[in-house]
């Protein structure tokens, strides 16, 4: 496993190499016979290389110039840092991504990468999501996880986090896949994330550390979590989402997508419902889900929902009002009748009890069912 | 020939007796002036010059001198040009200078001899009075303001010759001008404001944190999207207000003289304020300020309602200013020339979008990223939203709750309500100094604002839940007060608390939980 000590300076270097695609790295490679003799090539053998395009050549030599120091310093720097690089030679470099069309040549990875024996799935959607599909890849993080089921992501704000953040609360494993170097936390907002996902999973991605976000990364980094997940669930999507690249990534990898089916008019979920008519597999319940993903239910859930459902008529008329999409005081006094004080009253039980959620101040959402 | 006249200066709202002395004496014809005069005060020189000679008295050319003590305090302010005239004419023996004993004189004069109204009058008068003059002698133009004061009798000035022969008139037959009018006389009761209570339509949540802020003068924040009626429920609140009470009325009257501004309150002494400075407003325009600090929106807005709109287009360091004042109901500036006192008690009202595009939580609308979410919310500081009482979230009504033709209670009836929660109020603060239950002293908290055990359970549980700071914890206590009060339930129960808590403004954290 201590793969760091076997990798020497160079192999950092071409890793490191941001212009190349993966596949010609692992070509030339070969070609030059270790990422040492790629390293030390005269120029003139290296015009004589064939299918590298005038750009990528000079960007190549551009790469050569770079003293021995520095690319030293960048291997113990990763070691420090407890960074391993996991190499497409290595046998450790997963199935899953030796199979995709544009493979990344190595992958930079804090904790461990997912098991092949067990199932992965990714959840992924929109950033600026709704409390209402916050909640739902929370607790499908939550049950996969529960499962055994590796939760990839991309520590992205919204439902990506959220997911991400069930898996860990369930005491499971989830990976998240940067678009900057794993030893950035990026968005800074998923601290907390971040700092936990090492222990739990890992942080894994193609590009060096040091690396900055830049937004032309994360594009290409989607195409990583559908390779090392066996499905795709896409929680919610707006027409044009970075969500729906990693599901359109994952047909062309022949992985399922699942998406979470929403109303017609909500814009967070027109992205999702296109996925469905587009022959996506619809996420109708935990259970459904489960069903189609050949996962048994185990104990912990039967035993929490009978204790849900001793509710007391006021309670459970406040409690019919809502949905999940919130609503605030003025709605729930129109709609149920009551005052302001005996609304407040069932709230205030409700809430006590689990049921509801106050996603903003005095707007409030059903608690979903599971959990 | 020596001669002596009073007049005053103004200090923040207070005012100082100043003595104008000349002395006329033979040596070649110069007019000097001294005593730490500031740059209006010398200018007075010119003005007084071309008013005596305008005003058709000849003055033999001789040397002049006029001192103004106490000579260690800086002389502000054009109120001197009154006194400074009738002082040279006494030291020339146009006029003799025991007619001029007992009275205090303050007004600007123009290069004709006319009196012109001045700032900050009402102050002078007062001291006046409590020095133990008999008689002001102001411009015209300030009797209105100079008769708030009662028990001192005002000459009305029009001109530097009409108060020559009006003094002169007052020494041989003082009776004739004892006529005082009475408050009632001279002030109106408040009138019909162009803004409503029963506009605001539907927003139950919202009319009862407008009347419970308006009954307990208690702070209050709204959020919602653009066009939703934040700024029609702020001026609905000040529409609900009761009128001014006598001490307060007096105090405000004061804060207007001495801003030059007193014109706005002519007639209307019971209209409590509505300010709503723009949001580009400066620190000094809003807590007072300059040289001789003059009040600033804060204090305009005393004992009445300072909205502020667009709360988060505010510079931060502005509204960190509110914080001391909020708490203290005054403002205390500092500057070379001393401290200056302000009074500003105001009951801030603030208006805000919850987010940049205006629409969170609605998530068809709004696609602000967390990030951006936080650094809206980021513009108000912690300790800021901590003296927010209430904090309501106003919706846009439905088309059909405009239109339908419900009819809503009118101001006129909220106010009789309010009025009479606070009248409970009085009474239960007795002659303590409190007025409002936004004001309970935490050391007064066990006294003024029992709980029951249900209340005080529920209280203890919510300050952890919620996190809420010790401060929050009382003023969450003071809102139950009024709640409960609007109840009259002598006790704070469980429900009152429950109430209170549901304004409470926490973090914005916990509602974007990444």
């Amino acid at each position: 496993m201590k793969t760091e000590a076997y990798h020497n300076r160079y192999e950092y270097w071409l890793a490191g190499l941001l212009c190349l695609p993966g596949k010609k790295k692992i070509r030339l490679r070969e070609m030059a016979g270790g990422a040492e003799g790629l390293y030390r090539m005269k120029q003139a053998s290296l015009r004589k290389l064939p299918g590298l395009t005038e750009r990528e050549r000079a960007k190549l030599e551009q790469g050569q110039s770079a003293p021995e120091e520095e690319l030293e310093k960048m291997r113990t720097y990763c070691i420090r840092q407890d960074i391993r690089l996991i190499l497409h030679q290595d046998s450790e470099y997963p199935a899953r991504l030796e199979q995709i069309y544009n493979p990344p040549y190595g992958l930079y990875c804090r904790g461990t990468l997912p098991p092949e024996s067990a199932l992965a799935v990714a959840v992924v959607g929109a950033r600026a999501c709704s409390a209402y599909g916050r909640q739902v890849a929370e607790q499908v993080g939550y049950h996969l996880a529960g499962h055994g089921v590796s939760v990839v992501s991309g520590m992205a704000a919204g439902i990506d986090g959220a997911g991400q953040r069930g898996a860990l609360q369930a005491g499971g494993k989830s990976y998240g896949v940067l678009g900057c170097g794993v030893d950035i936390c990026y968005p800074a907002g998923n601290r907390q994330l971040y700092e936990a996902l090492p222990a739990q999973g890992g942080l894994i991605s193609e590009y060096p550390p040091g690396t900055r976000p830049l937004a032309c990364f994360f594009p290409q980094r989607n195409r990583i979590i559908s390779g090392l997940s066996d499905v795709v669930l896409v929680v919610e999507a707006r027409e044009k989402s970075g969500a729906l690249i990693t599901g359109d990534f994952a047909l062309e990898q022949g992985k399922e997508v699942y998406a979470v089916p929403g109303r017609v008019g909500d814009a967070l979920s027109q992205g999702t419902n296109r996925l469905i008519g587009q022959g996506a597999g619809i996420f109708l319940s935990w259970e459904d889900f489960q069903k189609e993903l050949g996962l048994f239910p185990n104990f912990l859930e039967s035993s929490v929902k009978i204790k849900k459902l001793s509710l007391e008529k006021s309670e459970r008329l406040v409690y019919s009002c809502l949905d999940l999409s919130p609503k605030n005081l003025d709605e729930l006094m129109a709609e149920t009748g009551y005052s302001l004080t005996e609304l407040m009253e069932n709230l205030e039980s409700l809430r006590e009890k689990g049921c509801i959620l106050e996603v903003y101040r005095n707007c409030y959402i059903r608690r979903a069912e599971c959990k | 020939m020596y001669s002596i006249v009073s007049t005053a200066i103004v200090r923040g709202i207070r005012s100082v007796l100043v003595q104008v002395e000349a002395d006329v004496c033979d040596g070649l014809p110069v007019f000097e002036m001294v005593g730490i005069l500031s740059a209006e005060v010398k200018e007075s020189r010119e003005r007084v010059k071309a008013a005596i000679r305008n005003s058709g008295i000849r003055l033999s050319p001789k040397k002049v001198t006029v001192n103004f003590y106490p000579a260690d305090v800086r002389k502000t302010g054009t109120g001197f040009d009154l006194p400074v005239a009738l002082a040279v004419l006494a030291a020339h023996g146009r006029i003799p200078g025991e007619i001029l004993e007992g009275i205090l004189f303050a007004g600007e004069i123009g290069l004709n001899g006319e009196l012109r109204p001045t700032a900050g009058i009402l102050p002078m008068v007062l001291a006046a009075r409590e020095a133990g003059k008999h008689t002001v002698c102001v411009p015209r133009g300030n009797v209105r303001e100079a008769e708030i004061a009662k028990g001192i009798t005002i000459l009305p000035g029009d001109s530097l010759n009409q108060v020559l022969a009006m003094v002169e008139e007052f020494h041989r037959n003082p009776e004739k001008f004892s006529g005082v009018r009475s408050m009632e006389e001279i002030s109106e009761p408040p009138g019909e404001t162009l803004w409503d209570f029963s506009a605001l339509h539907g927003q139950k949540v919202l009319k009862r944190a407008c009347e419970i802020a308006a009954a307990g003068r208690h702070n209050m924040l709204m959020t919602g999207p653009p066009g939703a009626g934040k700024t029609m429920a702020a001026r609905a609140v000040s529409a609900i207000l009761p009128s001014l009470l006598e001490e307060e009325g007096l105090e405000l009257a004061k804060i207007y003289s001495v801003s030059g501004l007193f014109g706005q309150r002519e007639g209307r002494f019971w209209t409590r304020h509505f300010r709503s400075p723009h949001h580009t407003v400066s620190i000094a325009g809003l807590a007072g300020g300059g040289t001789v600090p003059k009040p600033g929106e804060l204090s305009l807005a005393h004992k009445g309602v300072l909205f502020l709109d667009e709360l988060t287009e505010f510079r931060r360091e502005v509204l960190e200013v509110l914080r001391q004042p909020l708490e203290e109901g005054v403002i205390r500036l500092v500057r070379q020339s001393g401290a200056y006192e302000f009074p500003a008690d105001v009951m801030l009202i603030g208006a805000m979008n919850p987010c940049n595009c205006g629409y969170y939580p609605d998530r068809n609308k709004c696609r602000c990223s967390s990030a951006v979410l936080e650094r809206h919310f980021g513009k108000l500081s912690r300790p800021f939203l901590d003296r927010m009482d209430l904090t309501v979230e106003v919706k846009r009504p439905e088309l059909s709750e405009i239109t339908g033709g419900q009819t809503e209670e009118s101001s006129e009836s909220v106010r009789m309500r309010v009025q009479e929660v606070q009248e409970i109020q009085r009474r239960r603060f007795g002659d303590s100094g409190i007025l409002y239950n936004s004001r309970i002293p935490v050391s007064h908290m066990k006294e003024f604002c029992p709980l029951d055990t249900g209340g005080e359970k529920l209280l203890q549980e919510s300050f952890d839940r919620m996190d809420l700071s010790v401060r929050g914890y009382y003023r969450t206590l003071r809102v139950a007060r009024t709640i409960a009060d609007m109840d009259h339930a002598d006790t704070i129960g469980r429900l009152h608390i429950m109430e209170s808590l549901l304004y409470r403004s926490m973090g914005w954290k916990v509602w974007e939980r990444e």
